[in-house]
């Protein structure tokens, strides 16, 4: 009698199980800075088709740690965004699923983010796509400009010039500081700084990421230029010790004329101070002419052992479309990935957009298998050069012990 | 005879199987991973020692293991000395003693990330209730920096670990102390023992054994501490205060070389072994013996 019911029940569940099956479920993992689009994009793919798509968002630091566990114990998501940095090291332990020919087949293949598609490529072979992007530029606070006697539509060119102007708004007084940035993060001044020294020339890995190549002007320089800074007191001194917690709300105080950032921030800013007119510009090298910018965010992969390989693909291609590049990226303060939608309605309204959208068409990517040891992480060789340098004051001896470290990490990785 | 032997061992197997299942079985986990070059992302490949010899390259792990070490050595004692004045002070039956046991006890009870994210947020030099209160004393004008340097921050982080830990030692102290029977210390008195004498010739030797357990959890707690420097200080300023632990964390989670991280694991288990034993034989209770 007990086996009966039991039979039952479980004949019920099949039915109910075979009732779904046509429509399939599928898993996708993204690390919650993309939270504001990613959940917007699953609800709006969710309520027009019949497949669903389940969103788990990961904390941006555990998120490496946790699909890497996930796929080692055989079970991964169906799809996944990575934090474009990583997609070398993933791709290179045969981790994701070979790509290329389904998106050689997209008619705007051309068209998607080159960053993006130079990161995703191992080999010869494509194993993710452009998800969203990322790109800093030069902010700066045009109603300090102008009190500081500044033209708030001639932002600086050249480090001479923002440091010129950051010294004008310094000498305005009360707490005011000309120039931001936080000085205890690396990834953020990875995203803001390295493009300092990609605008005078240099680089700090060769194109590979076999090679450390600090050893260069353009690497003092840079350094240089944000130690006379700190130096001549331009930079609030809570700079310090600041690990990014406040890289909105410094800004937003009023009290900073110019910092470094991406169009990420702006929600928040808008947030803080509603009526804050924020200025945007390129982040200038050393000479007039010179600028560069970091090309972030994410791209989207499907793993090695996804069990919906198929429905992962009709997902990511349909992020492509205008509805969500512009009405969902753009709209969230994301840049779209199809560089042929770049300049939509909010750029146009925006400025600030447009300057993001320019400098991403133009942004550099580190290509490495390391970047996390060599660049991101708190204990990492290149946190510690900009701290001895700026802080300390060592500029050279910064360098060349950053040059010998960034090697034997690239050494011991490879 | 034969049976006995048998109910014994019943009676041990089920701590045996807990055992094996969730530490023996683990470590030999490790054992075999730390022998690989394990990446997080990719397929593992036979090394044999050669994690262990890239250990005594790595400047941050040596570092790491001078810094635990010395923190260790630091904040054992003041955690002693404040955990044995609160237990005294503890042991007393006046008014509100409840309330003063349960106002010091209380930080055992939040985890320790809560409790360190909590003090973050009091550090931090802007907006920190320390902040406040300094300069509505007028002992500092404006933000005052708590984490700048290796010695303020070790302190920041170190002071928090006393409030948290405190209580904890307080009662593990306070069992030993309610232990000692009221009739030795009436004797001493009647003999004309000082309170310092009764303290010195009395309390602390009966408390052997508390002091004992205590100072082997202590230590043993400092040599693995984690959650203070990963996330008041994230190892900063300049690499300054990373723990063995978050050097392990780190190669594991943060370089994605789980085999070497491995390594670093029973190297550490080594040490802590190693310590612990010499503990346990300096302060060997005769009678034990």
């Amino acid at each position: 009698m007990r086996f009966t019911v039991k039979l039952t029940i479980g004949l019920l569940a099949l039915g109910l199980g075979s009732g779904d099956a046509n429509a399939a479920e599928i898993t996708m993992w993204a690390r919650s800075t993309t939270e504001a689009y990613s959940t917007a994009m699953v609800k709006a793919y969710n309520e027009t088709h019949p497949d669903k798509v389940v969103l788990n968002l990961i904390p941006n630091e555990q998120f490496v740690a946790k699909v890497g566990t996930a796929i080692a114990g055989g079970s991964p998501p169906d799809l996944m965004s990575i934090d474009l940095v990583y997609v070398p090291t993933f791709a290179r332990g045969e981790e994701l699923t070979d790509v290329t020919a389904l998106a050689k087949a997209l008619p705007y293949y051309e068209k998607l983010s080159p960053s993006h598609l130079r990161l995703s490529t191992f080999e010869g072979k494509l194993f993710a796509v452009p998800y969203s992007a990322e790109a800093s530029f030069l902010m700066y606070d045009k109603a300090l400009f102008r009190k500081a006697g500044l033209d708030p539509e001639v932002p600086p060119k050249t480090w001479a010039e923002v440091r010129a102007d950051a010294e004008k708004i310094t000498a305005l007084g009360n707490g005011t500081y000309g120039y931001y940035f936080p000085g205890n993060t690396a990834g953020n001044n990875v995203f803001t700084f390295l493009p300092l020294i990609w605008a005078a020339g240099g680089d700090v890995i060769s194109d590979d990421g076999s090679k450390a190549t600090l050893n260069s002007p353009a690497v003092l320089g840079a350094l240089d230029h944000l130690r006379a800074m700190w130096a001549s007191k331009t930079i609030p001194p809570s700079a310090r010790n600041d690990g990014a917690e406040n890289i909105i709300s410094t800004p937003a105080s009023g009290k900073v004329g110019l910092w470094a950032g991406g169009a990420f921030t702006m929600t928040g800013l808008r947030r803080l101070s509603p009526n804050m007119e924020v200025g945007a510009t390129f982040l200038p090298g050393e000479k007039a002419g010179q600028w560069s910018s970091f090309a972030g965010g994410d791209a989207i992969a499907i793993p090695r052992g996804s069990k919906q390989p198929k429905l992962a693909w009709d997902f990511i291609q349909w992020t492509y479309s205008p509805e969500v590049q512009i009405g969902i990226l753009a709209r969230n303060n994301a840049l779209p990935v199809r560089t042929d939608l770049a300049k939509n309605e909010f750029t146009e309204r925006n400025p600030v957009y447009l300057v993001a959208t320019e400098a991403m068409a133009k942004g550099r990517t580190p290509y490495s298998f390391v970047y996390n040891d060599l660049l991101n992480s708190p204990q990492g060789p290149f946190l510690r050069m900009l701290q001895r340098a700026v802080f300390d004051g060592d500029v050279t001896g910064a360098v060349a012990e950053a040059q010998k470290r960034f090697q034997q990490i690239i050494d011991t990785g490879n | 005879m034969r049976h006995h032997g048998l109910t014994g061992w019943l009676f041990v197997a089920p701590a045996l199987c807990l055992t094996s299942v969730f530490f023996l079985w683990p470590l030999a986990m490790v054992g075999w991973i730390s022998a690989h070059n394990w990446p997080l992302i990719g397929r593992p490949r036979w090394i044999g020692w050669r994690n262990y010899l890239s250990i005594l390259d790595d400047e941050i792990f040596l570092g790491a293991v001078r810094f635990t070490v010395t923190y260790a050595v630091l904040i054992t004692p003041i955690l002693f000395i404040v955990a044995f004045v609160l237990a005294l002070l503890a042991n007393t039956k006046r008014r509100g003693v409840g309330l003063f046991r349960t106002i010091w006890f209380l930080p055992t009870s939040i985890g320790i990330s809560t409790a360190s994210v909590l003090w973050v947020w009091m550090l931090n030099g802007d907006v920190g209730v320390f902040t406040t209160i300094l300069n509505a004393l007028g002992l500092a004008l404006g933000p005052v920096q708590y984490l700048d340097s290796t010695g303020a921050a070790t302190v920041a982080a170190s002071t928090m670990v006393v409030w948290k830990t405190a209580g904890f030692t307080m009662v593990l102290l306070l069992v030993g102390l309610q232990g000692i029977p009221i009739e030795l210390h009436e004797a001493a008195r009647i003999d004309g023992a000082s309170y310092w004498q009764d303290f010195r010739h009395v309390t602390l030797p009966l408390m052997r054994r508390s002091l004992r357990l205590a100072l082997v959890l202590s230590v043993t707690g400092s040599l693995l501490v984690f959650e203070p420097f990963y996330i008041i200080t994230r190892g900063g300023p300049q690499n300054g205060t990373i723990s063995i632990v978050y050097w392990i964390y780190n190669s594991a989670f943060g370089s994605f070389r789980v085999g070497y991280a491995a390594a670093l694991a029973i190297v550490l288990l080594a040490m802590v072994l190693a310590i612990n034993l010499a503990q346990l034989v300096l302060l060997r209770d005769p009678d034990d013996a």
